[in-house]
């Protein structure tokens, strides 16, 4: 059963720019795909329309069944609260704590007080800084700060992950310890799309692999 | 997308995570989400920020101070003048003999006579009091009032005509002038009389007052919501990288107003205690000198406090103006603030 649907999705920015053009390919649920491709070349956008925070010039877009491009703007809060979504800048709250950071889609949701805890606690304990839950983001580290990015996108249980260069600015060991966490977010069947031009992270992980150039996908290779 | 994703048979037997079990619990309660829970959530939420925006004022208590003083001044001119206008309402109630009009009598009609018409006119609708003055006793206040003794008493006979003095029940001066022309046909009435100029000022006079009293009140509520509205400008600025966040996670647009909105009842109701409070001075400061300019004339006018129906007015004013400017400024500026 396909999670995300993609059928000649077009993008044209202010009339002129194509930044997609005829985009067709699916993502089966349970999948992890890489998005790759040069800065440019619509891995963004590509996100940017399944966060619903842009709607296509052309074509549909069906994510688990439902046609995201026709949700009304009163829909799409209860859509995105679907979906989790890691940002490269982790767009954490520094006036906060990493347990409060944490908590925030649970809040938005309406979360009982105890719910929320118990939750923020699993998912503080899978990313391995249970113990920081009262720190404040200045005072981690990038990689552990992208942790936490992490798991604010999966504590509410999203059937769906999204990530956006959610390596870009870690070393190559962080990077495969951030990796690793997204794969075992997988195993556990969550859908995961992401984004990354990190081309020698990407091979060693054998996923599947969606290539953008210019707006067209110009390889779709499957984990090898 | 409440359907929860196939999982891989291989993964679930191999590995179990703690997460998993925790997610197939998860997956049976979140189809018991019941509109209670919901409106409990939705209270806990305004509780939360109720408190929490109150929290932010009270960590700048200065600029905070200052914003509510700035609606408090706002308030208190309109207040003010709306207090004057009604002590001059106070004032003109006891004017009301000047609504009064005199019949005069045919000069020929005996006393008895007199009288006759006095109980017809008083069978007339619309008509509060009537007294009659004959000709004898109008030429006894005449003379005490004027000490002509001597000239009239030259006079063979009365000159004045009997009189009926008339209380009209309405004030309206349309339907004092019709009564006056119903009267005035009255048989052995030769004429009536009103003071129909002093009347028309009168009501001129209030009708300016309450349309004055308006426009400030218009004026300085748009006063209100601009200060209100700049200073929640500022606190969405200062707030702009949450607010992004939180619609990227799905909040919606009420979720991100809300905190606002109480930022706005907080200023409206804070400006409206001060405004309260500056009244309450003001009229200190001033009832002295009234009392004493007052005694000097003979009179027992005292300056009119707000009361406590006319507290809890200006309180809902200020309260309700608060929250429109909130609720404006943060509409208008959250468009303007969309993910990027």
């Amino acid at each position: 059963m396909a999670m995300i649907e993609f059928a000649h999705v077009g993008k044209r920015y202010g009339g002129r720019f194509e930044a997609l053009a005829d985009l067709n390919f699916t993502v089966q649920r349970g999948e992890m795909v890489f998005l790759t491709g040069h800065s440019g070349a619509g891995k963004s956008s590509v996100l940017r329309l399944l966060m619903a925070l842009e709607r296509p010039s052309r074509g549909r877009i069906v994510v688990a069944g439902h046609d995201i491009t026709s949700l009304h703007v009163s829909q799409i809060p209860f859509y995105r609260r679907q979906i989790g979504v890691v940002y490269q800048n982790h767009r954490l709250l520094f006036d906060r704590s990493v347990f409060d950071n944490v908590a925030l889609p649970l809040i938005i949701q309406g979360a009982t007080p105890q719910d929320a805890r118990r939750r923020v606690h699993a998912a503080l304990d899978k990313i391995g800084l249970l113990h920081r839950e009262k720190a404040l983001p200045i005072e981690l580290s990038g990689g552990e700060q992208q942790r936490v990015g992490i798991a604010r996108a999966v504590v509410n249980k999203p059937a769906m992950l999204l990530a956006d260069e959610p390596t870009g600015n870690l070393d190559p060991q962080l990077s495969a310890d951030i990796m690793r966490l997204f794969e075992d977010f997988n195993r556990i069947g969550t859908t995961v799309l992401l984004a990354s031009h990190d081309l020698a992270l990407i091979a060693r992980l054998r996923h599947r692999v969606l290539k953008l150039r210019d707006g067209r996908l110009i390889g779709d290779e499957e984990a090898a | 997308m409440s359907q929860k994703p196939r999982r891989r048979p291989a993964s679930n037997e191999t590995r179990r995570p703690a997460p998993d079990t925790d997610k197939s619990r998860r997956g049976a309660r979140s189809h018991q989400i019941t509109f209670e829970s919901r409106s409990r959530a939705w209270r806990r939420h305004h509780g939360q920020m109720a408190v929490d925006s109150l929290q932010r004022l009270r960590r700048r208590p200065l600029s905070s101070l200052m914003t509510m003083m700035a609606i408090a001044i706002a308030m208190v001119l309109p207040a003010s003048l709306w207090l004057a206008l009604g002590s001059a309402q106070l004032l003109d109630s006891n004017l009301d003999d000047s609504a009064r009009m005199t019949l005069y009598l045919n000069p020929a009609l005996s006393e008895s006579q007199a009288m006759d018409i006095t109980d017809q006119v008083r069978g007339e609708r619309d008509i509060a009091s009537t007294e009659l003055i004959t000709a004898a006793a109008g030429l006894e206040s005449f003379q005490q009032r004027l000490g002509m003794n001597d000239a009239l008493a030259m006079m063979d006979n009365n000159p004045l005509p009997a009189t009926i003095l008339v209380q009209p029940r309405s004030r309206d001066p349309k339907a004092a002038q019709a009564l006056a022309e119903r009267l005035g046909k009255i048989d052995g009435v030769t004429d009536a009389r009103l003071d129909m100029a002093w009347l028309e000022r009168l009501r001129q006079l209030s009708e300016l007052g309450r349309r004055v009293v308006l426009a400030f009140g218009v004026l300085f509520a748009l006063g209100v919501l601009l200060v209100v509205g700049n200073t929640i400008r500022l606190a969405v600025e200062s707030r702009r990288q949450e607010i992004e966040v939180v619609t990227l996670i799905g909040a919606t647009h009420a979720f991100v107003r809300r905190p606002f909105l109480y930022v706005g009842v907080w200023y409206g109701l804070g400006g409206g205690i001060l405004a309260l409070i500056l009244l309450t001075l003001g009229r200190g400061w001033l009832s002295a000198p009234i009392d004493m300019l007052a005694s000097g004339f003979g009179s027992h006018f005292t300056l009119p406090g707000i009361g406590f129906g006319g507290s809890v007015l200006l309180l809902i004013c200020s309260t309700m103006l608060g929250l429109v400017g909130a609720w404006i400024a943060v509409s208008r500026h959250l468009a303007d603030i969309s993910p990027r």
